[in-house]
Formats: C-alpha cells, structure tokens, sequence
C-alpha cells in the first residue's frame, strides 16, 4: 500500500501484538488515532516523544490485554469442558500417558546415551570385545600398546565379587583389577592420594589373590562410598590395610564420589597377570584425529592375527567388536529403551490426533454457534485463538498428569533396567528432559490444536455444509484412522510375539521344583576355611544346623545355582571312551541335592553322605547327556571320562535350567530356549566349595524361613559372609522381571492403542454422520432404506481400516527384529495368528462403526425435509 | 471470575484513575477516543496521557462492566471521521463516578483532619 504511510504501517504491525479479540474491536480506531497523533507532532522531537510515548503504552497494554482474553478463552474453555466431561477426561487420560511415558523414557535414553560420560572426551572412549591383546605379563601388553596405530591408551580390567574385610564385619564387594594406567586412560583423578603408578601392576602364578604374597600390587584405590562407610571420611584411611579375600592391600587413594566403573566396583587394585588368564576387558582411547572406521579396520585385523584358527562357532559367540564405551554400558538398555520410546512416541501420536478429532467433532457440533458468533463479528482469529487456548491448557494439564506418569516410568525402569554406573541415574528433573517434555507438550498441543482450529476458520469462510474443503477433511481423517489402525496392529503384533516369548519363559521346565525352596550364599576366601577339608567340614556343620532347624525337610549346597549361567564348562567329556558331542556345564553338589532342589532322578540315585566320607569317583549325568551315548535307562555304572580322571555314573537326572544369563550388568535376564534344561549337565561331589549356595528344602511358605536360615548359617561362622538369602521362586521372579515388564508395557500399550482407534473411529463417523444427515434424508426420500446407508457406510470404514491394516502388517514385519531386545525369543512368527489378530482388530473397529450410525437408524425424513 | 456483585456500583470502587476520568469527560456528552485522550490530558495538565492501548483497554473493561456503551448516533457525520467511535455514559456508570468521587471526598476530609486543609484546590 504505497499510501500508508511508513510509521503507520510500523503501528499496524505492533498492533497485531494485542490478542484477537481486542485487535478486532479497535485496531483500527487506534490506528485512526496515531495518524492523528502524527499530524499533531511536527520535528523530529515531539515525533520522538509520540513513539516513547507509544512503546510505554504498548509495554503497559499488551501484557494485560493477553492475560485478560486468556483469562476469558480458559474460563469458556473450562465450560466446555465441564459439559462434556467424559470427553474431556479421555483426552486428559490418552495424552498424560502418551507425554508421560514419552518423558519417562526419554530421561532414560538421556541417562544412558545422550549425558555424557564423567570421563575425560568420553567419545574417544572404547572397549575391546572378544580381543586378545598380549596379556601374559604387563611388560607384554604395555609394549604391545606402545606400538599401537590406532589407540592412544587402553587398560585391561577384570572384575569380580570378594570377600572385603579388615575393618568390621566381612562383606562381598565388587572390585576391579586393572593396568596401571586404568585411572589416567579414563581421566580421572582420585580425590584423595594417587592412583596407581607404572609398575604396580604384575606378572604373577595364575593365582590372584593368593593370601601371604605381597608385591607392588598390593595396594587400592578404594569407591568414596567405601570410604565414607568404612572410614567416614577420614584422610587417615590412605595408609590403611584393607583385605580383599583376606589379601592385605595398602589403601592409596580414593576414587572421586559416583566413580564406581566398572560393574559398580567399590575398590580397585593393579592386575596381577598371568598366561592363563583370559577374564581381561580391554578399555581404550582412540588415537586423536583417527576416524571410526579406520580404528575399526585397525582393530579388526589385530583381532584375527591374536586370535587366528577361529572356529565358525567361536566367530559366532564370541564376535570381536570394538564399541563406543557409553553404548557398552547402556548394552541391552539402549535397544528397548529406544524400542518402547519408539512405541510411547506412537502411543502420543495416536492421541494427539484423536485428540484433533474430538476437538474437530467439537467445533463442528458448535458450528451453528460459531456462525453466529462470527455474524455477530467474531472473527476467525478470534476462534482460533480460542481453540488454541483450550489447547494450551488441554496440554497444561496433560503434562501435569502425566509427570506422574513420566515419575512412574522412571522409577520403574531404575528398578528393572539400572544403569551400569552411580551417574547414570534416571531423572525427570534433568535440563534436557524437561526440555524434551516441554517440547512434547508444546508440539502435541500444536498437533491436535491446529487441524480443529484451521477447520474453524474454514467453517467461517465457507460455511458449514458440502465444500471442496469437506472432501479434504474427510480425507484427512481418514488418513489419521488408517494411520491409527496401522500402528495399534504393530503394537498388538509386538505385544502377541512379546506375551508368546514370556508365556514360553514361564512354561519352561526348569528341571526342579522353584517352590517351598530357600537359597543363602557363602563366600569362603580370606576366612578361616582355606583348604578344602575345611570348606568341606564348614559346609557340612552349616548343613547340619539347617536340617536341624524346625519345618526344614532337607537341605544341600551347590556350587552353581540354577538360573545362573555362571560356574564352569567342563570340555566334552567321553563315556566308555567315546567323546560327547558338546561341552558339559559342570556342576559341584552336596549329598541331598535334587531331593532337597526337586529335581527328577530318572534313573540310579544321587550322592550320598557316604560318596563324600568314602571320597569315592561319582557322579551324576543329566538325560541330555545319557542319551547321547545310547539308552538313558543304561547309563548307571558306565564310566565316563576325562583326561586321565575317571567317574562312574551312580544316577541319571533331567538337566536344569542353567540357561539364564548371569547378565553384563549383575542382573538375571531370563532366555527363553527351550532346551535350557536340556544342555549336557554333569554333576560331581563337592570338593572345594570356597563359594557355595546352600538351598533348604521347607513346609509351608519358604520366604518365612529367610531368617532363620541365615541365621542358622551365620551362627557357624560369623566371620564368613552370607549374602543373597532369597527363595528360589525369588530368584526366578527376578529372572523374569525385566521381560514380564515389557511385555506387561507392550501388552498395555497395545491395549491403550486399541481403545483409542475405538474411540478415534467412533467420534469420526458419529460426527461424520451428524453432519450428513441431511444428504442421509434426501436419499431416504429417494428410496433408500437405513440398513443400506449404514452398510455404505460401514464399507467405506472398512476400505480405511483395510489400508491402514495392510500399513501396520508391513510395520510390523519391519519391526519384529527389534523386539528380541525386550524378550528373549520374541518374534514374529506365525502368519495365522496375525491373520486372526488383524481380523479381530478389523472387527472390533468395525462394531464402532456400526455403533456410530445407529442414529441412522432412528432419522426421521419428514422432519429433516422441512427443516430445509 | 469476580465474586462482587457488578451491579453495584459500590463494589466498583476504586475505580483507576484513567476509568474515572474518561466517566468524568462523559458525564458531559458524548465523546470519541481520541477527544477523551485529549480532554483527559488537559484536565491533568498532561499528568495523565493515555496511550491507546491503555485508553482502549479501559474502554473495553468499562464498556464490559456496563459502565458505558457505544453510541450509534454521531454529532454530525460531516464534521467526522466514520471510523471514529463514540461512547457515552451508562446510568451505572454514573453512580460509580458518584461512588468513587464519595470515597474520594471521605479520603480528602480525612487528610484535612489529619493535615490540615490543602492551601489551593
């Protein structure tokens, strides 16, 4: 407009700073009134004066005028709401879980892979799997580094749990042995004393820890959390001997608070290498300026030339790998937290744009008094400001629910998915997480807040019957059913294959009886019981004072515990000189064993007090195994073989379930192979039970006997530390925890998923049908019956629910490779299930539909021609 | 949402200073926006200059609480600007000026009391 003026085109613009409502009443008399203003002021001063003058009012005006429309839109927005109440509490509902989960597991991923690590460049930080660097001698492996191209710095670690003493009472602890240069590779600087110097770590007999040897590695850096423990603080701690197995190490430092890498340890010493130690992690540092896939072809050639003759087997288990350290520590956690934040991030869409729908349904069923508000001079704006305010608000309190929603989330994923260090810990109150929920609020709230008020516009403009612009609408509703339908048929896929792998989980047939059991762990080294005669005449007392105890039906030990895949994997044993197929897992029990597990004894007996006095060469065969070498029911006094040791075979049992992965971060993750029992098992007297698990067979409920079970074990030796008192059915509920959490979380958010298609669907054709009534009357009048109408209708449903389906089997194909990082075994299989599952979703859509147009049913033609 | 019975024009009381003047300018006639500014700011000898947000968002919450209302008749179309509006005052918006002017004097006399009374009006 070449005539407006500049200032005056100046003044529009800051006039549309005022909300809607007041632009509309009085933008233009205000303009009137500049123009005034500035035909009244001559020179430049008093045209200086009008402008401060202007830009005070401004600052004074606008904030109000906001607050107050705001304060009126929320006021009619709280009307609404409270006239459809079921309405408003879905909406609320569908998007505090959509945001909540969405913020729970968010501050999850950030945890564990958005915050940086408390390393110096973390970036450059890797481990080493399935590497073996020269390990024989420190000499060795710091001369192999030296010469490296492609690692600045990499330390060897092992860890492992011990007996910590030497202040107090006896406790297991996690602690690490390292290279020296462990500390420095990481970047870190203890808060008190040093860290360990070069030649602290040795060459050494395999032995570690053997008591009465001391070196240069006899000393610690111990966890700030220790220290304040043990010492409260006290700087006099460095200087102290503290005992690790009974070792004695000289404390020289502490390590800075929330170190606790890796694996949670609470104290750390300089490795004590040997040639037949291959325990070793390898954590490195890249060189400066080497890019990923150079360090990775590097890495990749050392790996065959130290490894060289791999069997394809090995290749396949054991795969060299060089990982990022931050994704090693999140390991398991990083793939499910990203597959069910993918899931809520679908679960929020679906409600967003149900949400869109509801508020669409709405504005029409206002429409009449839309018109007439915009013929009373309402503008478009003004609506739309309007709707988007209840949107806001929709969204305000959406998020306030659902930060109890994101608390939950968080809480439960500490429980069941722990990070791997003190400072990964999950929280909400965390800067980029609350951005994240903020900007999940906001952008929800734009999602369904934009279509519903755009439509308003449209009505405005055009009217409020038959357009161009219905067709589209319609189209894009029917593109957001489709697309809902196409997501709640991934999800209920993922929740079938998640429900199938954790139902097989629970059928397993573990090979004992997991009720009526109690469990209790001992740790011998560094106690008074060091040769075996004596770990065995301490466990025999131990067992003798739990049989005694009232309501204890039998009671035995193990060396390895069912569930755990730990303890040792004997080569593969011959029978009569033939040679096993397989590896067995090799298993040290007392007398008692399977009567006191409830394990089946098919075939012989099992060991008895006098196999152990007489010292006798027994053992026991699992089927599996047997039935390897001929007949099960033959087995019993063949002999089998290893090396020049000879057993004979007293008894034959089903195997037990040894399957469970004694996990990476120290929890159990259940498999779901459905020969867990069946591996090739031996199981041999006990002879050297340094670490034992004493088991109780009980009346009545096992968890009633904790206490005293422990105590009974205590009583014998206080010094030796007891741990992991728990019920045998404890210990597999905690095996299935974190997969029957997921699939609880798939199942629930499947089911969320289903009911808001219903409820998505049934708002679209009931609004759908409300306003086609009158075309509905018109065809009536023509000769059409209301079944035919509501099966015309029904048939375009089914045309959008059978694209969307189509959409949602691709997806979940696509999926399904994901899901084996929430459930062990879970995958999509069998195309009949998902067939009828897709049939099922289809019809339950379906009956909404029908549902919908019951009002089809009950039109009357006269009364909707003489309307028009 | 207030919980004062509007309609009375006590519970109005006290009213801003820019509300009670442009009652006061309307208790003469009918006046535009722009006349009240002016007006306004003369009887203020420039201590009071409304800008026309806060002029207009007075308007607005006056016109809202019934204190005054738009007029449809103009003085005389020649001599003005069609886009210009006029307002005038509302029987309600009399007796809150009269309210406020009431408690205004209650004020006035106290001070005089206390100390003693203004030397010029």
């Amino acid at each position: 407009m070449p005539d407006v003026p500049l200032p005056v085109r100046f003044y529009r613009k800051l006039i549309r700073l005022y909300p809607a409502g007041f632009r509309e009443n009085y933008a233009e008399v205000m303009e009137r009134e500049f123009r005034d203003e500035l035909d009244e002021s001559n020179g430049t001063h008093a045209m200086g004066r009008v402008w401060i003058r202007l830009l005070l009012d401004l600052a004074i005006s606008v904030p109000t005028q906001l607050a107050r429309e705001a304060a009126q839109d929320s006021r009619h927005a709280l009307r609404l709401w409270i006239r459809c109440p079921w309405q408003t509490v879905f909406a609320v509902l569908a998007l505090a879980i959509g945001i909540g989960a969405n913020t729970g597991l968010f501050s999850v991923v950030n945890a564990l892979l958005l915050r940086s690590l408390p390393f110096r460049d973390p970036s450059r930080l890797i481990v080493l799997h399935s590497f073996f660097a020269p390990h024989e001698s420190p000499a060795q492996f710091h001369g192999w580094l030296r010469q490296s191209t492609y690692l600045a710095d990499a330390a060897l670690v092992e860890q492992g749990d011990v007996n910590l003493g030497g202040t107090g009472e006896w406790r297991r602890a996690r602690v690490a042995q390292t290279t020296w240069n462990f500390f420095s590779l990481l970047g870190t600087q203890p808060v008190l004393g040093r860290a360990f110097a070069p030649g602290e770590d040795v060459a050494a007999p395999f032995v570690v820890g053997e008591p009465g040897t001391t070196g240069p590695d006899a000393v610690a850096v111990i966890g700030y959390g220790l220290w304040q423990e043990l010492y409260a603080g006290d700087p006099r701690a460095l200087g102290s001997i503290i005992r690790l197995n009974g070792w004695p190490l000289l404390i020289v430092g502490v390590a800075p608070p929330g170190f606790d890498y890796p694996g949670g340890a609470v104290l750390w010493k300089p490795a004590r290498m040997s040639p037949g130690n291959n325990g070793w992690e390898t954590v490195a540092r890249l060189k400066p300026g080497i890019s990923w896939a150079q360090a990775s072809a590097h890495f990749e050639a050392e790996a065959e030339r130290f490894w060289p003759n791999r069997r394809p087997i090995d290749r396949l288990r054991f795969p060299s790998v060089m990982t990022g350290l931050q994704d090693d520590l999140a390991g398991r956690a990083r793939k499910a937290s990203l597959v069910l934040l993918a899931c809520v991030a679908a679960i929020l869409l679906l409600a967003c744009s149900n949400v869109a729908n509801l508020l669409m349904a709405r504005t029409a069923d206002r429409a009449a008094e839309l018109s007439i508000r915009s013929a009373l001079g309402a503008s478009r704006a003004r609506l739309s400001q309007q709707l988007l305010t209840e949107c806001v608000l929709l969204s305000l309190v959406s998020a306030t629910a659902g930060s109890f929603v994101a608390y939950w989330t968080t809480a439960a994923a500490a429980k069941l998915q722990p990070a791997a260090l003190a400072t990964q810990v999950y929280s909400i109150l965390d800067g980029r997480v609350l951005a994240f929920a903020i900007a999940a609020s906001t952008a929800s709230g734009l999602l369904f807040g934009l279509l519903p008020s755009w439509y308003a516009g449209r009505i405005l403009t055009f009217g409020n019957r038959g357009s161009s612009y219905g067709r589209r609408a319609r189209l894009i509703r029917e593109a957001l059913v489709a697309a809902q339908v196409a997501i709640t048929i991934v999800l209920a896929a993922a929740s079938l294959a998640t429900s199938g792998a954790f139902l097989r989980l629970i059928r397993l047939d573990r090979g004992f009886n997991v009720n009526g059991v109690v469990s209790a762990n001992v740790a011998l080294e560094g106690t008074a019981h060091q040769t075996d005669a004596q770990q065995l005449a301490y466990l025999q007392q131990v067992l003798n004072q739990v049989r005694r105890l009232p309501g204890v039906r039998s009671a035995s030990a193990t060396e390895s515990l069912p569930l755990y895949a730990i303890g040792s994997i004997g080569g593969r044993l011959r029978m009569d000189g033939r040679q096993a197929t397989e590896n067995s897992k090799v298993v040290y029990v007392m007398p008692d064993y399977f009567r006191t597990m409830g394990g089946q004894i098919l075939r012989g007996r099992e060991f008895t007090e006098s196999d152990f006095q007489a010292n006798t060469a027994v053992a026991v065969v699992s089927e599996r195994f047997a039935s390897e070498f001929g007949d099960v029911a033959d087995a019993v006094g063949r002999e089998i073989s290893q090396g020049r040791s000879r057993w004979k075979v007293v008894g034959v049992v089903k195997g037990m379930d040894y399957m469970v992965q004694g996990a990476e971060d120290g929890h159990l993750v259940a498999s779901a192979n459905p020969n867990a029992a069946g591996l090739n098992q031996v199981f041999f007297p006990s002879r050297s039970p340094g670490e034992a698990t004493i088991v109780a067979r009980v009346n009545g409920r096992a968890a009633d006997y904790l206490p005293m079970v422990r105590d009974a074990v205590r009583s014998i030796d206080p010094q030796v530390p007891v741990f992991g008192v728990k019920t045998m059915e404890q210990r597999v509920n905690d095996a299935l925890a974190r997969p029957q959490f997921y699939r609880t979380a798939v199942f629930c958010l499947a089911g969320v998923a289903l009911l808001l298609v219903v409820i998505g669907i049934f708002g679209i054709v009931s609004y759908a049908v409300s306003r086609r009534t009158h075309e509905m009357g018109v065809r009536m009048a023509l000769g059409s019956t209301p079944a035919v109408l509501r099966v015309n209708l029904l048939c375009q449903g089914l045309i959008t629910i059978g694209l969307g389906a189509a959409a949602g089997v691709a997806g979940a194909a696509l999926t399904g490779r994901f899901l084996e990082s929430l459930v062990d075994g879970a995958r999509f299989a069998n195309p009949i299930t998902y067939a009828v599952l897709v049939i099922f979703i289809a019809a339950i859509v379906a009956a909404a539909i029908w549902t919908a147009t019951r009002p089809i049913a009950r039109l009357d033609i006269v009364e909707i021609i003489r309307t028009e | 949402m207030s919980l004062k019975d509007e309609s009375n024009p006590e519970n109005l009381t006290p009213l801003s200073p820019a509300v009670f003047h442009i009652l006061l300018s309307l208790a003469e006639g009918e006046r535009h926006g722009y006349a009240l500014k002016r007006e306004i700011a003369r009887r203020t000898r420039n201590k009071l200059q409304l800008g026309p947000g806060v002029l207009y968002g007075s308007i607005n919450k006056m016109l809202e609480l019934g204190l005054i209302e738009e007029s449809d008749a103009r003085p005389d179309p020649h001599l003005d600007d069609e886009r210009r509006r006029y307002y005038r005052i509302t029987p309600l918006g009399r007796k809150a000026a009269r309210a406020e002017a009431a408690r205004m004097r209650e004020l006035v006399d106290l001070a005089a009391v206390r100390f003693g009374a203004p030397k010029h009006a």
